[in-house]
């Protein structure tokens, strides 16, 4: 179990970490969600014993977090980018090495790998000659190539194509199953649904949320659908459950009163309005994060 | 400590694998060799036939002797250096024989010729004319050749012993010996200690900027790519900065090992003199020394440069550092016992060219030796504990280059 204490990390006229607190589990997923500037990338880097925090405590498995901690931490930075001259093997080896992995071992893994990922074809090439896309497959090799306990995975998604994320998202989630602490953090709230089981929300520094997806999003959640329909529709923002609607030529944004379900309104509009089709609205991240954040300022 | 050689082989390997390494390792010693021996080869091999040299005299006094003088030089295959024509045709006016003379001058018939105005009275004067200006040797040649002829016609019409005037036309040159302790002496060539020193500092400089350019580049692009977070997730910035120090050094020590090679075949060839080899033991650890010493520095100085174009200008003023002692050669050689030399030769960041030079022109009493590549042993130790100070926080800045005050700061933690 990770568990971090009390964190605060302070620059010469910024608070970037305020006194955060999480626990994460094996076998668990734990999302680090927030704004840009929310201080997301301080903590992960405290964490990896990157940057050393002003107060706090970081403790694995009850242990205080030494040197040798490093070999079974796997870390893959938001930016990304490698040797772009050197060849694929060597550069995992490299990293590898750096895990104090033997080098046969390495070998076998890194072989292991590149065909889990389907690119074992350019074991020989050099980095520059892979697309984009693949190069953050061998980026994301050198985080998890020696079977680290701990795997903290900034923004893994962004930059692969659907097919590859599916293929990374599968095998982050085998790692679940194999007991490794997860820690991710992302700005795509569908990945942090599917995935998290809890997560930190953040901004400036400090703690917004912490607890379930599902929680958050009923917390700062606006209770809005969204209807297609043929006809007149004008009747609808009289209505008074109805706090607020946004209606364009064929379909409407309607925010309903906090008190009100969605099928309760669909109920009442169904008669009235031929409608071609009704979803209930998600809040985005996005949204949350601009809710969270004129909270935090009208606080 | 497994995690600094793995650093350090990665260094290592990556690097020599480069074209710049490559490029570097036979452009260095080529450069120098084409730079110091290339003008003194070509000049001598540019006299590859005779040259015809016109000669106006209308006294007709020197023509003779001036033909048996210069046939005196020879080129290849015993062919004289010099064929000298005789332009002067009698009852006819100097200004013409120069106007006819200059014309075949210009069509290239003589490479040139000697005109002598007021022949055998005292103000006689001499002058080559040509179309380019003659070779400084031939010029010379021609310019003793002339003198001893003109004080041997004097001199025979003073009725003066033959033999005196074979022992006037002679000059004695001065030999220049080194001496050093347990009787050694060898003949010193100013030019040669001049152009060893200038070689080794050269090679060292070239060097440094050379691998402390890559060290840099290779800093930014893991900076500028976050690499430097996983790999400070793997190791400390300790083990990182002494990872990278050792396998920059190792790459210097092929570097050296490899230019000894052709060096020592080369020796004793045209190209490298023997002589450039003496002391060439206390040179290499001088050598050696002062490329880890600036390594260290370059990895401290690296770790704050955030982009290409900062890398560029750092390695620019740098590199002002290092040239600075092939300022000083010359003097050095002239004084190498003047206070300020010795001062440049205790100080870390000017010792090892200064001594390398010093090692060069007398000999260095043994206790100097000793304390002076201590004093570069401690230096570097200093150096590394520096660098590693500014390289924690360095390498995880990014953007904006700190300030002087911001360094001092971090030194401080």
């Amino acid at each position: 179990m990770l568990v971090v204490e009390n964190l605060r990390k302070e620059y010469k006229n910024v608070v970037a970490v305020d006194n955060i607190s999480f626990k994460v589990e094996e076998g668990r997923i734990f999302g680090i969600l927030g704004p840009n500037g929310a201080g997301k990338t301080t903590t992960i880097r405290t964490v990896l014993s990157i940057i050393k925090p002003n107060s706090g405590k970081i403790s694995f498995n009850g242990k205080p977090i030494t040197n040798e901690f490093f070999n079974i931490i796997g870390y893959l930075p938001e930016e990304r980018g490698l040797y772009r001259k050197s060849k694929v093997i060597d550069v995992i080896r490299y990293f590898a090495g750096l895990k104090k992995m033997p080098r046969k071992k390495a070998n076998t893994e890194a072989r292991n790998w590149l065909q889990k990922l389907e690119i074992e074809q350019y074991m020989e090439s050099r980095i520059e000659e892979l697309s984009k896309g693949n190069q953050q497959k061998i980026q994301f090799i050198i985080s998890v190539i020696h079977n680290p306990k701990l795997l903290i995975l900034d923004e893994p998604f962004t930059g692969f194509d659907p097919i590859s994320q599916t293929l990374i998202k599968e095998m982050i989630l085998s790692f679940v199953t194999s007991g490794k602490i997860i820690i991710l953090s992302t700005h795509q709230m569908e990945t942090a649904e599917r995935l998290c089981s809890d997560i930190l929300l953040m901004n400036k520094g400090k703690e917004v949320y912490q607890g379930s997806l599902n929680n958050l999003k009923r917390n700062f959640g606006s209770n809005t659908v969204k209807i297609e329909f043929e006809g007149d529709a004008g009747f609808i923002s009289s209505l008074p459950v109805v706090k607020n609607t946004d209606r364009y030529s064929n379909y409407a944004e309607v925010q309903l009163n906090d008190n009100i379900n969605p099928s309760e309104f669909l109920r009442m509009i169904v008669d009235k309005v031929n409608i071609k089709k009704f979803s209930v609205l998600e809040p985005t991240l996005n949204k949350i994060f601009i809710d969270v954040i004129k909270q935090t300022q009208a606080k | 400590m497994k995690k600094i050689f793995e650093v350090a082989r990665w260094e290592y390997i990556e690097k020599v694998k480069t074209k710049t390494f490559i490029i570097s390792l036979i452009l260095t010693p080529a450069v120098l060799i084409l730079f110091s021996i290339a003008p003194t080869l070509l000049s001598e091999q540019e006299v590859s036939n005779t040259k015809a040299i016109g000669i106006i005299d209308t006294s007709g006094l020197y023509i003779r002797e001036m033909k048996e003088k210069l046939s005196d030089y020879k080129i290849k295959d015993s062919q004289p250096n010099y064929l000298l024509i005789n332009l002067t045709a009698k009852n006819r006016l100097l200004e013409d024989l120069k106007k006819f003379s200059d014309k075949e001058a210009l069509k290239g018939k003589i490479e040139g010729y000697i005109l002598i105005e007021n022949a055998g009275t005292d103000s006689v004067a001499v002058s080559y004319r040509s179309k380019t200006l003659g070779n400084l040797r031939d010029i010379s040649r021609f310019q003793s050749s002339f003198n001893e002829v003109r004080i041997k016609l004097k001199l025979d019409k003073e009725n003066v012993n033959p033999y005196l005037l074979d022992f006037i036309s002679q000059s004695v040159e001065m030999n220049q010996i080194k001496i050093e302790e347990g009787g050694r002496e060898t003949e010193n060539d100013f030019l040669l200690t001049f152009f060893s020193s200038f070689i080794f500092i050269m090679l060292l400089m070239m060097m440094i900027l050379y691998s402390g350019g890559m060290l840099i580049r290779s800093l930014v692009e893991e900076k500028s790519n976050r690499l430097i977070e996983i790999i400070i997730s793997s190791c400390t910035p300790n083990e990182l900065l002494s990872g990278k120090i050792l396998g920059l050094s190792a790459l210097g020590l092929t570097q050296i090992f490899i230019w000894i090679l052709i060096g020592i075949s080369l020796a004793g060839t045209a190209v490298v003199p023997l002589e450039a080899f003496q002391n060439v033991l206390p040179i290499l650890v001088y050598f050696v020394l002062g490329f880890v010493f600036y390594t260290s520095l370059f990895v401290g100085i690296g770790s704050i440069v955030t982009s290409e174009q900062e890398a560029q200008q750092i390695t620019t003023y740098l590199s002002f550092l290092l040239v600075l002692p092939i300022i000083f050669v010359l003097p050095a050689l002239e004084n190498p016992d003047t206070l300020y030399i010795k001062i440049l030769s205790y100080i870390p960041f000017t010792l090892p060219s200064f001594m390398m030079l010093r090692l060069n022109i007398s000999p260095i009493p043994a206790w100097e030796i000793l304390s002076t590549i201590l004093i570069m042993l401690i230096s570097i130790y200093l150096m590394i504990g520096f660098s590693a100070k500014i390289f924690r926080i360095g390498i995880l800045s990014y953007g904006k280059r700190p300030t002087v005050k911001e360094l001092i700061q971090w030194l401080k933690e």
